[in-house]
C-alpha cells in the first residue's frame, strides 16, 4: 500500500487534494498519450531501418570487396597515395525536425558520387579499379549517411519513450496511489470527528436531562 | 548547416571512405590515442557523421556508450562492419527496443 502524505486532516487539505489527483490524473492521461505516439513513431523509423540497413551494408561489402581487389591489382601503397590526394571535402547537411517535441536529425546529401576527375587522384599511375572501388565507397557512404540519420532517430525517440515511461509510472504507481490514499486518510478521519462530535452531543444531551 | 564527416577505424576502412571523400579518418591503434581523437571529433562543432567499426566501437565498450549517450544531437555516430563484416551478436538497436518496450520485436521480413 502507498504511503500516505503527512497531511493535516482538514476539508480545505481534502479540497486540495482532491485537485491535485484530478491534475495529476489529466498529466498522466497526456503523458500516456504522448506514449502511444511515440511507440507508432519508434515503429515507423524501425522500418525505414529495416529496409535501409541491408542495402547499406550490403553496399559496404561490396566496396569493401573492390578495394582489396584495388589492393591487389593496383598495390597498397599506391591505393594509398591515392587516398591521401584525393579531396575529401564531403559535406552533409544535417538539421533538425520535431517529432512530439523531441528533436531527431534531419540529414540532406547531395550527390556524394564524382567523377574521376575529381576526385583529386592523379590519373597518371592509378588504375580504373581505383576509380571503381571509389565509386562503390561512394555509393555506400550515401546509403551509410541515409542509415544514420533513422538509427539515430530512433535512438532518440527510444530515449524521449524510456523517459516518458518513468514518468508515467511515477504517476501511475507512486503519486496517485499515494494521494488517493491521503483522501482516504482524511475522509476517515473527520468521518470519526463526526461520530466523536455526535457521541459528545448525545452525551451532554443526557447529562442535560438527568439535571432537570 | 553543412557539416563533415569523419571515420574511425582499420586501414582499409579508413582508406575506402577516404576515397569516398571523408574528411577526417583516424586508424585505430593504441587506446588513447582513439578515444582522444573520438572525444576531439565529438567536441569539434563541424564533424555531422562519425563512422566507426564495430570493432573498434566494441573495444571501447563502456567508454564508447559514455560518450555516446553525453553526446547532443550532434554528430550522428553509426557503428559500420569491417571489411570481414564483423558484426556484434547482441545488436544496439534490439537492446533499446528491448529495454524501452520491454518485449523482444521480430519484424517478420528478416532484415536485420
Amino acid at each position: 500500500m502507498a504511503m500516505a502524505l503527512a497531511v493535516a486532516p482538514t476539508r480545505m487539505e481534502l479540497l486540495k487534494l482532491r485537485q491535485r489527483v484530478g491534475l495529476a490524473q489529466k498529466g498522466y492521461d497526456l503523458l500516456k498519450e504522448k506514449m502511444d505516439a511515440l511507440v507508432i513513431e519508434f515503429f515507423e523509423v524501425l522500418k525505414r531501418i529495416q529496409e535501409a540497413r541491408p542495402k547499406a551494408l550490403e553496399q559496404l561489402s561490396v566496396a569493401h570487396r573492390a578495394l582489396s581487389m584495388c589492393f591487389a591489382i593496383v598495390g597498397t601503397l599506391e591505393t594509398k597515395q591515392a587516398s591521401k590526394e584525393t579531396k575529401r571535402e564531403l559535406q552533409v547537411d544535417v538539421s533538425t525536425r520535431h517529432i512530439m517535441g523531441i528533436a531527431v536529425p534531419a540529414v540532406e546529401v547531395g550527390e556524394v558520387e564524382r567523377n574521376a576527375l575529381i576526385r583529386g587522384y592523379g590519373l597518371h599511375m592509378t588504375s580504373s579499379v581505383l576509380d571503381e572501388a571509389s565509386k562503390k565507397f561512394e555509393r555506400a557512404l550515401k546509403l551509410l549517411i541515409e542509415l544514420a540519420e533513422f538509427e539515430e532517430s530512433a535512438f532518440a525517440i527510444a530515449r524521449e519513450f524510456e523517459k516518458t515511461k518513468r514518468r508515467v509510472n511515477a504517476l501511475e504507481y507512486i503519486l496517485i496511489p499515494r494521494l488517493k490514499e491521503a483522501i482516504k486518510f482524511i475522509m476517515m478521519r473527520l468521518d470519526e470527528m463526526e461520530r466523536e462530535n455526535f457521541s459528545r452531543l448525545k452525551r451532554i444531551k443526557a447529562m442535560l436531562e438527568e439535571r432537570e | 548547416m553543412s557539416y563533415k564527416i569523419a571515420v574511425v577505424g582499420d586501414q582499409d576502412t579508413i582508406t575506402g571512405f577516404a576515397l569516398a571523400g571523408a574528411t577526417y579518418t583516424h586508424i585505430h591503434t593504441a587506446r588513447e590515442e582513439t578515444l582522444a581523437k573520438l572525444n576531439e571529433f565529438f567536441a569539434s562543432g563541424e564533424i555531422g557523421l562519425v563512422l566507426i567499426t564495430h570493432r573498434v566501437a566494441e573495444e571501447f565498450g563502456f567508454d564508447f556508450r559514455q560518450m555516446l549517450r553525453t553526446k547532443g544531437l550532434l554528430p550522428l555516430v553509426l557503428r559500420i562492419p569491417d571489411k570481414t563484416g564483423y558484426m556484434p551478436k547482441v545488436d544496439e538497436l534490439r537492446k533499446i527496443i528491448r529495454r524501452t518496450v520491454g518485449a523482444e520485436i521480430m519484424v517478420k521480413k528478416e532484415g536485420l
